[in-house]
């Protein structure tokens, strides 16, 4: 946002609406609310942050993977021998060199856990890990892995969830018929009854495709395994926490005994959140060598063995009023989850739920299930259970408004969530809310008023809207750990140590934490160094995923700065004889009180303290348990952000080609506590939703092998495909965030594949209901229109 | 993914490059840029046991205009075909082909030799070259050649290059007064390979057509002309009626293949918007 839109956005009362917000903008902060480049970007830009594959160790060996050619099979038997022989090679491993344990997220309900780290018995799909050989380098590896020999017999592969859930369909894991794992539900109001009370009811089905995140780095891990029997896993993940409980499940051990490192990371999008074959492999490849063992993901194996976005078929059913209030919703949904369950327990139930957060719904049902099939494996993704009903809803919201005579914008702003609001009872309750700032917000800025309706044939205006958790809360993880968990420690020179596990992946938490911590003990951000890769010294915190970075780890690191600062006041109230009826401040490094102006430096608090306690340096802890903080009952996030999207687009008519023109992008977060990271994650997700809506796609041939696992033939947007990106941050000072500040992580992902695709309706006339919204859809549509 | 092991060879002159290559045979591989072979070497599609770099090689980057008109050695990088001077003056239809292929990054490295005897169905400096009437130069154990750049493709990945044999240089002929060219691309983004490639150069006489070419790329295992289109549209005045029947010969002329980028269907639709539109586009700069 640039200056001129920051006082625009004071001072004009868009549509009435800023008038909630004009509290928040009045307080003071001296590091909140500025613009901070992010605090690790030199380490990044001059080459010197080095990252898991970079890691080099004396005797280190190198590890690579042997993946299952077919979907679906029986493994009859395994030869090593020949690969063992080759010069070079210093081990081999299979599933019998496991101890076969099966692990999974949801350590609370067994029966969910579906993975093993090494095939033992079956592989369920193309790239399933079958055995994996450490040797000196990776051209050894790589040739030792054609020596190996496995024996299959080939079961029918079931590649679509059409094909897993018919009858006498093989089971692609035991005991689960028709191949369906999971099935939710959600009833709110009665839905049955409501449809006979609307005006207007509109069906359809909508789908959305399998796209991978694309991290620009691939995933890598070094094991070490030492000779006292402890483990240490340099890693690019996410979740070093998941990985050290996962990995301990996998091998037997404690997870005290496991030490993860997270390097720098180069983006995860929910592909690094979990276990996967680098960490896994190399761990038990090093146990065997004794040596640190590396494994280096390639761009293919990152496609098909990390993570990829659940597709889904959803079925959808719309009833409104006259006016275009919406009355009912009836939503059913099926997943296809690939080979393992992942994240899609999970991702079965929010998708019900984030279906109806941007809009009042009376009566919803919802119906969810999972279905496993041959394929790669599916699970969380940045703006997870969120874009795909979404894009059902949100475009299906334009095609009723189109039919009933009601601007799609107006329509919105009269449905729309707003603060306080019960979406469903004991599961989604809504604090702040800037919605209706936000369509209102974004339409202005994209001048829909004069433009909606009124542009060339050709051109066209989509809106999308949306909501999403700051952090859910869901313990299926069973962590037995408080949610986040930070220590500040103030040094004798006035410097501030920050010790946190929430992971810096890209997103800027790293220095969203340091300035929450900076404001709290007014100091500058150069005062400040934080620590936040390993798991031998802070553990509570399970990482960066569901936007939960500023909410959890941003309020444990203000508790343990203001424990800190307690601290501090205490050390100093006794050096400066602090009366009762006077109050402290600390401010640009001192600490002085409020009535006399008497003042010393933090650091000489910091000394004070120590000398006071038998040198013990100032160390404050802070602990974040959401559910403490909440009412009782709104069980699934803290709270929720929500915003609004408008995209202006031209559609050539003769090839179906779209090209997007501009773009307002309207976000409630709370409060931007670093609008510069806001606007970065906001271009970041409009580069990843565009390719979501207009050009990616997991491509698989008829036997499940993906054939467009690389850059030339998936095809993720370039800087010079982007359009004009403009921000407005909405301000609503939410009670549950760190100094009222909401996510901004995933969010806004969510709607730009229902506003491409309203905007195409809009230009062109026709509605395209399964994504990638390709050109040759929207031609083959026009020619259908046409009755060419 | 790593390369395999090769053993690279780095001869300072053709003749060297020549030799060596009939000496390796099948074992060996010729690099230019590396931005193709590289990549398909790391896929381990090819494993050759030699690399025969030709960046040694001083004299094969250069671009002479001379009586004839231009010739453009192998080597010459896409960036320097798509900064050329006399490029951009004689023939700015090709000038401005680079500019629609690959990155800045890649458009430094891969070169015009590598481009076209990569041989791809979408290489996207091919389409207008025959438009233009290039010819290929071909050095080998025997001695020199010259083929028509229209006869130099036999398939993807498959030109009439014999063993030992080199493209050395591409030579581009003068051409009529009023003539002009436009080269349309289709591609799913911006650093893409062609979905559809139509190339098409004009002699324009008045508001009609006296001569045209059209060479429509990645609907056919090679680039082709479409040569009954180019006949429904030479002599002729040239009207959107007239435009549209060109589109529509042209995309019966293609024979698209579904693969990862496009679909057949998709592919024909393509041909005939961009036949008729690179046909008036060229028609206008050759005004
Ligand atoms: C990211 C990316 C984007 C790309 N985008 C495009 C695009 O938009 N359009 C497009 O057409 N291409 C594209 N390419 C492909 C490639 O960059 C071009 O084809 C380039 O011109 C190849 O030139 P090179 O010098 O790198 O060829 P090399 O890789 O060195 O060689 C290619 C082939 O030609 C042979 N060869 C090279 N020179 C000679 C010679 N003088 N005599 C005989 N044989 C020879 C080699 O043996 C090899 O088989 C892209 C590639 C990448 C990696």
């Amino acid at each position: 946002m640039t200056q001129a839109q920051q006082v625009d956005r004071k001072l004009s009362p868009a549509a009435g609406f800023w008038l909630r917000n004009r509290e928040v903008l009045k307080k003071e902060f001296s590091v909140i609310g500025t613009r901070v480049p992010r605090i690790e970007s030199k380490n990044k830009v001059t080459g010197e942050a080095r990252y898991a594959a970079d890691m080099k160790f004396p005797g280190m060996l190198y590890g690579k993977i042997l993946r299952s050619p077919y979907a679906h099979a029986k493994i009859i038997s395994i030869d090593t021998s020949k690969a063992e022989k080759l010069p070079g090679v210093k081990a081999v491993v299979t599933g019998k060199d496991t101890i076969g344990a099966r692990y999974g997220l949801w350590r609370l309900r067994e029966e969910t856990m579906d993975e093993q780290g090494l095939a033992l018995d079956k592989v369920r799909y193309v790239g399933d890990e079958v055995a994996a050989v450490a040797a000196i380098d990776e051209d050894t590896a790589i040739e030792a892995l054609d020596l190996i020999d496995v024996k299959y017999d080939v079961l029918p592969a079931l590649l679509t969830p059409e094909d897993a859930v018919k009858d006498g369909a093989p089971e692609i894991h035991e005991g689960i018929k028709n191949n369906i794992s999971v099935n939710r539900r959600i009833e709110v109001g009665n839905v049955d009854t409501a449809w006979d009370k609307c005006d207007f009811v509109m069906s359809d089905t909508f789908k959305t495709q399998v796209v991978q995140h694309v991290p620009m780095e691939n995933l890598a891990s070094v094991s070490i395994f030492d000779s006292t029997g402890k483990l240490t896993v340099y890693t690019s993940t996410q979740s070093a926490y998941f990985v050290q409980c996962l990995l301990a499940m996998a091998l037997g051990m404690k997870e005290g005994d496991i030490r993860i490192i997270r390097t720098f990371t180069g983006g995860g999008f929910g592909c690094k959140l979990e276990l996967m074959g680098d960490a896994f492999c190399s761990a038990l490849l090093s146990k065997v060598t004794g040596k640190p063992v590396r494994i280096a993901y390639t761009r293919r194996e990152t496609f098909v063995n990390s993570r990829q976005k659940t597709s889904m078929k959803m079925d959808v059913k719309v009833g409104v009023k006259k006016d275009g209030k919406i009355h009912a919703v009836e939503f059913s949904t099926t997943l296809d989850g690939g080979a393992h369950h992942s994240y899609n327990v999970t991702t079965t139930m929010i998708t019900g739920i984030l279906g109806t957060l941007p809009y009042r719904i009376p009566n919803y049902r919802y119906n969810g299930r999972h279905v496993y099939t041959n394929l790669p494996v599916t699970g969380a993704m940045r703006g997870h259970g969120a874009m795909q009903p979404v894009f059902a809803l949100d475009h299906m919201i334009d095609l009723i408004a189109k039919q009933i005579g009601v601007d799609p914008a107006a329509m919105r702003i009269m449905n729309a969530t707003q603060p306080g609001d019960v979406k469903i009872p004991n599961i989604c309750h809504v604090s702040s809310c800037g919605l209706q700032e936000a369509i209102a917000g974004s339409a202005e800025r994209m001048n829909w008023r004069e433009k909606y309706g009124k542009l060339p044939d050709g051109h066209g205006l989509g809106i999308g809207s949306y909501g999403f958790f700051c952090g859910a809360l869901y313990n299926y993880f069973n962590t037995k750990r408080p949610y986040a968990e930070c220590w500040v420690r103030v040094n004798q020179d006035g410097t501030v140590h920050i010790f946190t596990l929430m992971a810096e992946i890209g997103q800027g938490c790293d220095t969203v934490i340091s300035m929450i911590v900076a404001e709290v003990l007014g100091v500058g951000l150069d005062a400040v160094t934080i620590k936040s890769d390993d798991t031998g010294i802070v553990t509570g915190d399970t990482g960066a995923f569901s936007s939960r970075t500023t909410m959890m780890a941003g309020n444990a690191a203000k508790a343990a700065a203001e424990d800190a600062r307690r601290q501090l006041f205490i050390a100093a109230g006794a050096k400066l004889g602090l009366k009762v009826q006077d109050a402290f401040d600390i401010k640009d490094g001192n600490i002085f009180i409020v009535r006399t102006g008497e003042s010393m430096t933090i650091a000489e608090a910091a000394m004070a303290h120590q000398n006071a306690n038998k040198g013990a340096p100032v160390l404050g802890r802070g602990i974040f348990t959401p559910s403490s903080h909440l009412q009782e009952g709104t069980v699934v996030s803290p709270t929720w952000s929500f915003g609004s999207q408008v995209l202006e687009v031209k559609v050539d008519k003769e090839t179906g080609q779209v090209s997007v023109l501009n773009s307002a992008t309207a976000h409630d977060c709370g409060i931007a506590l670093n609008p510069l990271a806001v606007e970065g994650q906001l271009e970041g997700s409009i580069h990843m939703a565009l390719g979501y809506a207009l050009t990616e796609i997991c491509k698989f041939d008829d036997k499940g092998y993906m054939i467009n696992a690389n850059f030339q033939d998936y095809k993720i947007l370039s800087a010079l495909d982007m359009p004009p990106v403009d921000s407005i941050v909405i301000d609503t000072d939410d009670i549950h965030g760190p100094f009222g500040g909401k996510e901004a992580g995933e969010g806004l992902t969510i709607p730009t594949a229902p506003a491409i695709a309203n905007a195409i309706y809009d230009a062109v006339g026709v509605s395209i209901k399964s994504l990638p919204i390709t050109p040759e859809k929207i031609l083959r549509a026009l020619k259908e229109k046409e009755g060419k | 993914m790593r390369l395999p092991k090769f053993e690279y060879l780095g001869p300072k002159t053709v003749q060297e490059a020549c030799s060596l290559l009939a000496q390796h045979g099948d074992k060996a591989k010729v690099m230019a840029g590396g931005t193709d072979v590289l990549n398909v070497m790391k896929e381990r599609k090819i494993r050759p046991e030699y690399l025969i770099g030709l960046r040694a090689i001083s004299d094969l980057s250069y671009i002479k205009a001379d009586a004839d008109g231009i010739k453009i050695g192998a080597l010459t990088t896409l960036t320097d075909l798509a900064n050329s001077a006399v490029v951009k003056e004689k023939f700015p239809c090709l000038a401005e082909v680079p500019m629609k292929m690959a990155t800045v990054q890649i458009r430094n490295m891969g070169t015009i030799g590598g481009n076209l005897c990569n041989a791809a169905p979408s290489a996207d400096t091919a389409p207008i070259l025959i438009c233009l009437g290039a010819k290929a130069k071909i050095a080998g154990p025997k001695g020199e050649r010259v083929v028509a750049l229209e006869d130099f493709f036999t398939g993807p990945g498959k030109t009439v290059l014999g063993k030992g044999e080199l493209l050395v240089e591409i030579q581009v002929p003068n051409q009529p007064a009023k003539t002009a060219g436009a080269y349309l691309k289709m591609s799913r983004v911006s650093v893409d390979l062609a979905i559809v490639g139509v190339g098409v150069v004009v002699t324009r006489e008045g508001d009609s057509c006296k001569d045209i070419k059209i060479t429509l790329g990645a609907v056919a295992p090679t680039p082709i002309r479409a040569k009954k289109a180019e006949a429904v549209v030479k002599g002729k005045k040239i009207d959107d009626a007239l435009l549209e029947e060109a589109g529509k010969i042209a995309s019966q002329e293609a024979k698209p293949i579904d693969d990862v980028r496009g679909s057949a269907f998709y592919r024909t639709e393509i041909v005939k918007v961009y036949t008729k539109r690179a046909i008036k586009q060229a028609m206008e700069q050759a005004k």
